[in-house]
C-alpha cells in the first residue's frame, strides 16, 4: 500500500512526538520510565532514549528518529530540542501553504493532480531550506549573532585555560534538562570535580575529554542501593573485578601486563606432540612446572608486585605467584588493558622464549594497589602513576535503582561529549552575493594557486576537518595585532576580527616539542628574507603538507611566516572584516572559535529569531523570505515551552520584548537565568533539523511493503555461513 | 530469526500516578508492608501455586524477593528497597512504608512535581544533618566497654522478627550468641586496620533453638564413614595443614591448543597417579597432618594418606576456601610438584564432634577470627527466618563498628524527627522560602505530608488496635493498650515510650498522632541517667535507618517526577 508522503502525516506525527518530549524539556522537565522487554526498567529524561524507548512505526517517525540519533552521536544533545523545533517549523509551513491554497481553492483542480503539485511546491521549498542552511545561516551567525557569544575559557590569560565558574554553569544548565531536579546540582558539581580533578595541566583538557569519552565505562563503578548523595570521586583506576591473588605490599610496586599464559601450554596449536613414554609426560609436566616457577621468580626479582592478565591463569601461575609475593589480577577486558597502557604508556610483558633472556622486562611503577570494597563486592584499586595528562580517577555513581545510575552515567557521558565538541572550533562559510563587500586582500590570498582551485568544492570537503588556529603577535607598527589566521591546506584565511566578540579568547598553539621549534625557526629565517614573490615554493609546500595529514604545530609555523611575510611589507589587513574572496565568487570563511557559549533560556533562539527578522526584510528573493519568517517563527517555539510555567515578569511575552527592545537600542540583555549552553551545540541542532526536513519534504510517496526485510536476512545468512 | 521480527510500538502512559489501577495497587503493597512491621507485625504466607516451598516471613528482603510485582512504579519501589537491603541488610520495611506514605501523602497535597521534589529534598536534608550532629536527641553513641547497648541492639533485631517464633528465652539466647559470633570476629591485635573475620553459619535443622551454639574456627561436615576413618586422632600440640585449590583427581590437566599423540601402551593416567602418590610422599615427609582439597582427591591418594596417618578430607568447597585459608594460615597450593614449605599452615586442635545426626570436624585455630556459629530451629521455614535474622545482626553490628552509635527504636526516633522538622520550618521558613522559591502555605502543606509520612511509619508498629500517641517534651513514641477508656489519666495507662527510654512518671503532655500538631521543640538532651541503667532499650542500627530515609526519600521523588511510563511489548 502506497500513501503520500505528506507533510501533513509529518506534522501529525512530531505532534505526537512534541507533547511527550515537551514535558521532560529543561529545567521544569519531568522523568520518564521506560520498561526493557527483559523486566528492567530505565529512568530517563533524554530524548533519545525516550525516542528509541517508543518502538515507533510509522515511517516518517522511523526516519525523524534516525535522523535524531544521527545528530546524538555528533553532539550528544539537543533530541528534545531536535523534535520541538521541528514541529514548529511543520506548523509553520503548514499554514503558509494553507493560505496560498485558500487563495487558489476557486481553481478546483483534481485531487491528484493537485498533490502533484503540492510535491512540487515542497520540493522548491526543501531547495529553499538548503540555501538558507548552507548560505544565510552562517551568515547570520558571522555577522550579527557573534558579536553576543561569551567564552568558556578564562580572560585573563592568553592561554587556552578553562574557566571553573563558566564550566560549572554549562555543566549545570546542561543536568538540569538530563537528570533529576533533585540531582541535578550535585551531579553537575562531581562531573567539575571530577574533570578538574583529572586534568594535570591547564593546557592539556582536550586529551583529557577525549580519554574520558574513549574509556568512559571502565571509568565509573555504579552502585545501586545507595542514596545518589554518596556518589563520589576516588583517585586512581577501579578495576571492575576482585584479586586472583592478593599480597598486600607498600613501598615500590611494579606492574607487568601479560596477554597471555605465563606458564607454557603442554602442546601448541596447530603442532602435534607426540608421547612415547610415560617418563616423557612427567618431564614435560616438570619442565612446565619449572620454567613457571622462573619466570615468576625472575617477575619477583624485578620487584614486580601485580601482575594484570587479560587472560585466566592456570592454578599453577597464581599459586606461585602467591609464594612470590605478587598479587594476580585475571581476566581483564581489552578496553581496561588498552587504558591501563594508555595511561602508563606500558607494554604488554613478552615472555622470553629462551630461559636465560631474562633482561627485558615492561615494568611500570604503581602507587598503590589494594581491595577496594563498594556495597560488600571487591574491586581492585590500582594508584597508577600518569605519564599523559591525565591524571585517572573514578566517579562512583550510586543511586537506589539501577535504572537512576544509569540515567546519570548516561547523562555524564553527553555531557563529556557536548564539552568535546564545544571544543572544536566550528567553521561557517557561506556566499556573499553584493560585490562591494569584497576587500582586496593580494598580498595574502596567493592568487595563483586559489584561481586554480575550484573552490567552493575543496572547501567544502575540508570544512569539517579540525584544524588548529594560531594567535600572531605581530610586532610590527600595527596597533591592533591578534587575528586568528586559518590553514585549509592551501587556503589562508583570517577570520573576524575577534575583540567585539570575545574579548581575549586567544586559542594559542604553542609548540610543546622543542625539536619542533627550532624547524620553526629555522623555517622562518629563509623566508624573512625573501619578498612577496617567493611565495610560489611555500605555497607548495604548504598543500604538500596539506595532503601529508599535517598536524597543528607544522601548520602554526607556517602560519609564523605567513605573517612574517606581511608584516614586514606592512599590508596586513588586520582590522578588516576578513573577507576572503575568489576572483570569480565572493566565498567567505569564518570560524566560531572553540568555546563559544550563550546564558540559557532561550537567547540563542530570540537572537537568531531578531537578526532573521532583520535579514528578510532586506531579502529581496520571495523563496528565500519565507523560509527565514518560518524559521524565524519556529525558534521562538523552545523558549515558549522553556517558560511555559512562569508567570509575571519572568513569562515568555515578557521577556522576548524586553530582549527585543534591548536588541534595538544596543543595550545588553539581561538573562533572567545563570547558566550557560554551547553555541556549536545549537547551531549544529539547527542545521541538522533543517536537513532532516528537507528529506521529510522531498518524500512525495511512503511504500508500505508487507514482506520480511529480505536484505538483512540475505546478510545475517551469509555471516552465520 | 527471532530478531528479524518487527518490533511492537511501545505503551506510553501519562501521568501514572494519577490511575485509580496504580494507586489501588499503591495501596496494597503498602498494607502489606505496614502489617508486617514490627514484633507485633502479623507473618505473610507466600506460596507459589505451581510449585516451591511455602514461606512464611515478615521480613522485607524475603517477602519483597518472593512477591512478584508487574506495574512498573511497583517496580522502583521493591528494587529500591531490596537494593537498600541488600547493602544494609536492616530497615528495609521502613524504607518501604516511608516511601508509599510519603507518595500517597504528598499526592493529596495536589503541590507541582517542582515545588514537591525541592521541598523533599529540603527536609531531607534537615533530617540528615540533624541525625549526624552532636545535638541530635535520638541518637546514643555506643560503649564498646559494655556489651549493653550492642546486646539491646542485636535482641531489638531479633525480636522485630516474629516469624522466627522465639520465645523471650530463646530471643536472649540467640541475641547472646550472634553478640558472641561477632566479637569472635575481631582480630585481637590489630595494626593500622581493622580487618574483621567471618562468622559461618550452619545449619541443624530440627532441634531446640536453645541447643544453638558457637564455635571459634571452622566446623567442616563429615561423613560418620569417614570420621571412623580418620578417628583415632593423634595428639600434638599443632596441626600441620595443606590445602590445595587445585584438583587432586588425577585428571590430566589442560593439554594446550594442539594435538597429543600419545603411542599405545603408553597410560597418561598412570602417570599423573605417579605423579600424585608422589606428592603424597612428599607431604608425608613434610610431616603435615592433614590435607584439604576444594575439588576430588584420588581414592589411591587418600588410601596411601590414611595408611600414612594423615587425615584427607576433599570437595570443601570454594566457598569455604577462604575462611580455611585464613583459619590455618596456608597458602592455597595450585602445583601437583613440589611445594614450597612456605605454603603450610596450622590448627592448634582437631576434634571430632557430632551435633545431632551430623558429624563435624572441628578445626581450632591458634587465633580465632573465624567462628561458626551452629544454628538451630525446630523446622525449615522458622530456621531460614533465624538465619536471615542473624546475618542481620551480624551486619547490623558491622556497621556499627564503622559509624559508632545507634538510633531509638520503637518509633521514637521518627515521632522525634517529625517534630523537630515541624518545629524547625515553623521557627525558621525563611531560609527554605529563600532557596525554593515557595510559598510559605506550600512549605507548611509539603512539611505537615512528610512529618505525617514518618509518624505513620510510627503508627504501623501498633497492630493490636491501641493508641499511638507522642509525648510533648521529647517527641517520643507511646502506645497504648487496646480498648482503653476514652478519659483517662495517661500516666497510668502507659508505663514506658517505644524506646524505652522514657518513663511516664513525668509529665510530658500526650497527643495523639492523628491529632493536629502544635509544634514545639522536643528537647534534644536525653535523660542520660537512663541510658546507662536501662539494659532494655529498643534501638535501631544508624547506618542503615540514615540511609534508608534517605533512599526512601529520593525513591518517592523519583516516582513523584514521572511523567510517562513508556511500556516495552515486546
Amino acid at each position: 500500500m502506497a500513501v503520500l508522503g505528506s507533510a501533513k502525516a509529518a506534522l501529525q506525527v512530531t505532534e505526537v512526538l512534541e507533547t511527550i518530549l515537551s514535558r521532560c524539556v529543561g529545567p521544569e522537565g519531568r522523568q520518564v520510565l521506560c520498561t526493557k522487554p527483559t523486566g528492567e526498567v530505565l529512568i530517563s529524561r533524554s530524548g533519545g532514549c525516550l525516542l528509541e524507548a517508543l518502538h515507533l512505526e510509522h515511517p516518517i517517525a522511523r526516519m525523524v528518529v534516525a535522523c535524531v540519533s544521527s545528530h546524538l552521536r555528533k553532539t550528544g544533545d539537543g533530541a528534545k530540542t531536535f523534535i520541538i523545533f521541528l514541529c514548529h517549523l511543520l506548523r509553520g509551513l503548514h499554514t503558509v501553504i494553507d493560505k496560498e491554497q485558500d487563495s487558489l481553492v476557486s481553481k478546483n483542480t483534481h485531487t491528484h493532480r493537485r498533490h502533484w503539485k503540492n510535491c512540487c511546491q515542497w520540493k522548491f521549498i526543501s531547495q529553499a531550506l538548503l540555501t538558507f542552511q548552507t548560505q544565510i545561516l552562517d551568515y547570520i551567525m558571522d555577522h550579527y549573532l557573534s558579536k553576543h557569544f561569551l567564552t568558556i575559557f578564562s580572560s585573563s590569560t592568553k592561554e587556552r585555560t578553562l574557566c571553573r565558574s563558566s564550566l560549572e554553569l554549562l555543566l549545570e544548565a546542561y543536568f538540569c534538562g538530563r537528570v533529576g531536579r533533585n540531582n541535578h546540582y550535585f551531579i553537575s558539581q562531581l562531573m567539575c570535580n571530577y574533570f578538574f580533578k583529572c586534568m594535570a595541566c591547564e593546557s592539556g583538557f582536550e586529551e583529557v575529554f577525549d580519554l574520558v569519552d574513549d574509556y568512559f565505562v571502565e571509568l565509573n563503578v555504579g552502585i545501586t542501593g545507595l542514596p545518589v548523595s554518596d556518589s563520589r570521586i576516588i583517585a586512581g583506576l577501579v578495576l571492575h573485578r576482585d584479586f586472583s591473588v592478593y599480597c598486600p605490599a607498600d613501598g615500590d610496586i611494579r606492574i607487568v601486563i601479560v596477554t597471555e599464559t605465563i606458564q607454557p601450554p603442554f602442546s601448541a596449536s596447530a603442532s602435534e606432540f607426540i608421547l612415547n613414554s610415560e617418563a616423557q609426560f612427567q618431564t614435560s609436566q616438570f619442565w612446565i612446572m619449572e620454567r613457571t616457577k622462573a619466570i615468576m621468580k625472575h617477575l619477583q626479582s624485578q620487584n614486580v608486585k601485580l601482575l594484570l592478565s587479560s587472560v585466566k591463569q592456570p592454578d599453577l601461575v597464581t599459586y606461585y605467584a602467591g609464594l612470590n609475593g605478587i598479587s594476580v589480577v585475571e581476566c581483564l577486558s581489552p578496553e581496561e588493558v588498552s587504558l591501563i597502557r594508555r595511561i602508563i604508556g606500558l607494554s604488554p610483558f613478552i615472555l622470553p622464549q629462551a630461559s636465560s633472556q631474562y633482561e627485558i622486562c615492561n615494568t611500570a611503577l604503581v602507587k598503590f594497589c589494594k581491595p577496594l570494597i563498594l556495597r560488600s563486592k571487591r574491586y581492585v584499586h590500582l594508584g597508577l602513576i600518569s605519564t599523559c595528562s591525565f591524571i585517572p580517577h573514578c566517579i562512583v555513581l550510586c543511586g537506589p535503582v539501577q535504572g537512576l545510575v544509569e540515567q546519570h552515567e548516561g547523562a555524564l557521558r553527553g555531557a563529556f561529549k557536548m564539552l568535546r565538541q564545544l571544543f572544536k572550533d566550528l567553521d561557517l562559510n557561506y556566499m556573499i552575493q553584493t560585490s562591494d563587500q569584497n576587500h582586496t586582500s593580494s598580498p595574502l590570498t596567493y592568487k595563483d594557486s586559489r584561481e586554480s582551485n575550484p573552490l567552493p568544492e575543496i572547501v567544502n570537503g575540508l570544512i569539517q576537518r579540525p584544524y588548529q588556529g594560531t594567535v600572531v603577535k605581530n610586532k610590527g607598527n600595527l596597533a591592533k595585532t591578534q587575528t586568528y589566521l586559518k590553514v585549509y591546506s592551501n587556503l589562508v584565511v583570517p577570520s573576524v576580527e575577534l575583540e567585539t566578540c570575545i574579548p581575549c579568547s586567544t586559542p594559542k598553539v604553542t609548540p610543546t616539542d622543542t625539536y619542533q621549534t627550532n624547524e620553526t625557526l629555522r623555517c622562518l629565517a629563509p623566508t624573512k628574507t625573501r619578498t612577496i614573490d617567493d611565495n610560489e615554493p611555500f605555497i607548495e609546500s604548504n598543500s604538500a603538507n596539506s595532503t601529508a595529514e599535517n598536524t597543528g604545530i607544522e601548520i602554526s609555523s607556517e602560519n609564523l611566516q605567513v605573517t612574517k611575510i606581511a608584516g614586514k611589507g606592512n599590508m596586513l589587513p588586520v582590522r578588516e572584516k576578513s573577507l576572503e574572496m575568489c576572483t570569480s565568487q565572493s566565498y567567505c570563511c569564518s570560524t566560531l572559535p572553540a568555546g563559544c557559549v550563550l546564558p540559557v533560556g532561550g537567547n540563542f533562539e530570540i537572537l537568531l529569531h531578531y537578526y532573521l527578522l532583520n535579514y528578510t526584510r532586506k531579502c529581496q528573493q520571495s523563496g528565500e523570505t519565507m523560509v527565514s519568517m518560518i524559521i524565524a517563527n519556529a525558534l521562538l517555539g523552545i523558549p515558549q515551552i522553556l517558560y511555559k510555567s512562569k508567570k509575571g515578569k519572568y513569562s515568555f511575552p515578557q521577556i522576548y520584548i524586553r530582549t527585543l527592545r534591548a536588541l534595538q537600542t544596543n543595550q545588553p540583555i539581561v538573562s533572567s537565568q545563570t547558566g550557560l549552553e554551547s553555541v556549536a551545540g545549537k547551531y549544529q541542532l539547527l542545521t541538522s533539523v533543517l536537513q532532516c526536513l528537507t528529506k521529510i519534504l522531498t518524500i512525495d510517496l511512503v511504500i508500505n511493503i508487507r514482506r520480511h526485510p529480505r536484505e538483512m536476512y540475505d546478510q545475517d545468512s551469509d555471516e552465520e555461513v | 530469526m527471532s530478531r528479524l521480527e518487527a518490533k511492537k510500538p511501545s505503551l506510553c502512559k501519562s501521568e501514572p500516578l494519577t490511575s485509580e489501577k496504580v494507586r489501588a495497587t499503591l495501596c496494597v503493597l503498602k498494607g502489606i508492608l505496614t502489617s508486617s512491621y514490627g514484633p507485633s507485625g502479623r507473618l505473610k504466607q507466600v506460596h507459589n501455586g505451581l510449585g516451591g516451598c511455602v514461606c512464611t516471613t515478615s521480613q522485607s528482603s524475603a517477602l519483597l524477593s518472593n512477591l512478584p510485582v508487574t506495574h512498573p512504579i511497583l517496580k522502583i519501589l521493591t528494587t529500591s528497597t531490596k537494593n537498600h537491603v541488600s547493602c544494609f541488610s536492616d530497615c528495609g520495611l521502613f524504607t518501604a512504608i516511608l516511601c508509599c506514605n510519603l507518595i500517597e501523602n504528598v499526592q493529596r497535597t495536589g503541590l507541582t512535581p517542582t515545588t514537591v521534589i525541592k521541598l523533599n529534598q529540603h527536609l531531607l536534608r534537615l533530617c540528615t544533618s540533624y541525625l549526624k550532629s552532636e545535638s541530635c536527641g535520638c541518637r546514643i553513641p555506643v560503649d564498646f566497654s559494655s556489651p549493653q547497648t550492642l546486646l539491646c541492639l542485636v535482641r531489638s533485631i531479633v525480636t522485630s522478627k516474629p516469624a522466627c517464633m522465639l520465645t523471650r528465652e530463646e530471643t536472649d539466647h540467640i541475641s547472646a550468641l550472634v553478640l558472641k559470633a561477632f566479637l569472635l570476629t575481631i582480630p585481637e591485635n590489630t595494626k593500622d586496620r581493622l580487618i574483621l573475620g567471618k562468622s559461618i553459619i550452619v545449619p541443624l535443622k530440627g532441634h531446640r533453638v536453645l541447643d544453638s551454639t558457637v564455635f571459634p574456627g571452622i566446623l567442616i561436615e563429615v561423613s560418620e564413614v569417614q570420621l571412623m576413618k580418620i578417628l583415632p586422632i593423634k595428639k600434638s600440640d599443632a596441626f600441620k595443614v595443606a590445602l590445595f585449590c587445585a584438583s587432586l583427581s588425577g585428571d590430566l590437566s589442560d593439554t594446550g591448543e594442539g594435538t597429543v599423540v600419545v603411542s599405545s601402551g603408553v597410560s597418561l593416567e598412570n602417570a599423573v597417579l605417579e605423579q600424585l602418590l608422589n606428592l603424597g610422599r612428599q607431604l608425608v615427609s613434610d610431616h603435615v597432618d592433614l590435607v584439604m582439597c576444594q575439588k576430588v582427591i584420588h581414592p589411591s591418594l587418600k588410601q596411601f594418606l590414611n595408611m600414612h596417618r594423615v587425615i584427607a578430607i576433599d570437595r570443601v568447597g570454594v566457598a569455604l576456601m577462604e575462611p580455611l585459608s585464613k583459619v590455618t594460615g596456608t597458602q592455597p597450593i595450585g602445583s601437583l610438584g613440589s611445594i614450597s614449605p612456605s605454603s603450610y599452615g596450622s590448627v592448634k586442635d582437631l576434634c571430632p564432634a557430632k551435633f545431632g545426626f551430623k558429624h563435624f570436624l572441628h578445626l581450632i585455630p591458634n587465633e580465632a577470627i573465624i567462628c561458626s556459629l551452629l544454628l538451630c530451629n525446630r523446622n525449615d521455614t522458622v530456621w531460614d527466618e533465624l538465619k536471615l535474622t542473624c546475618q542481620t545482626a551480624l551486619h547490623v553490628l558491622q556497621l556499627t563498628i564503622k559509624e559508632p552509635c545507634v538510633l531509638l527504636g520503637g518509633g521514637c526516633t521518627e515521632t522525634h524527627l517529625a517534630a523537630y522538622i515541624r518545629h524547625k520550618t515553623c521557627n525558621e521558613p525563611e531560609s527554605i522560602l529563600r532557596d525554593n522559591g515557595c510559598t510559605q502555605t506550600q512549605l507548611q502543606l509539603l512539611t505537615e505530608a512528610f512529618c505525617r509520612a514518618l509518624e505513620s511509619v510510627a503508627g504501623s508498629l501498633e497492630h493490636d488496635g491501641g493508641e499511638v500517641l507522642t509525648d510533648m517534651k521529647y517527641g517520643h513514641c507511646w502506645s497504648s493498650q487496646a480498648e482503653s477508656p476514652s478519659v483517662v489519666n495517661w500516666p497510668d495507662l502507659l508505663s514506658r515510650c517505644g524506646c524505652g527510654l522514657c518513663s511516664s512518671q513525668e509529665e510530658l503532655g500526650w497527643s495523639f498522632l492523628k491529632t493536629p500538631p502544635h509544634p514545639t521543640a522536643p528537647q534534644t538532651c536525653l535523660p542520660h541517667e537512663a541510658i546507662g541503667s536501662s539494659n532494655n532499650l529498643t534501638l535501631d542500627c544508624f547506618t542503615a535507618k540514615l540511609s534508608g530515609l534517605q533512599v526512601a526519600v529520593e525513591t518517592a521523588n523519583l516516582i513523584l517526577d514521572l511523567s510517562y511510563v513508556i511500556e516495552d511489548k515486546n
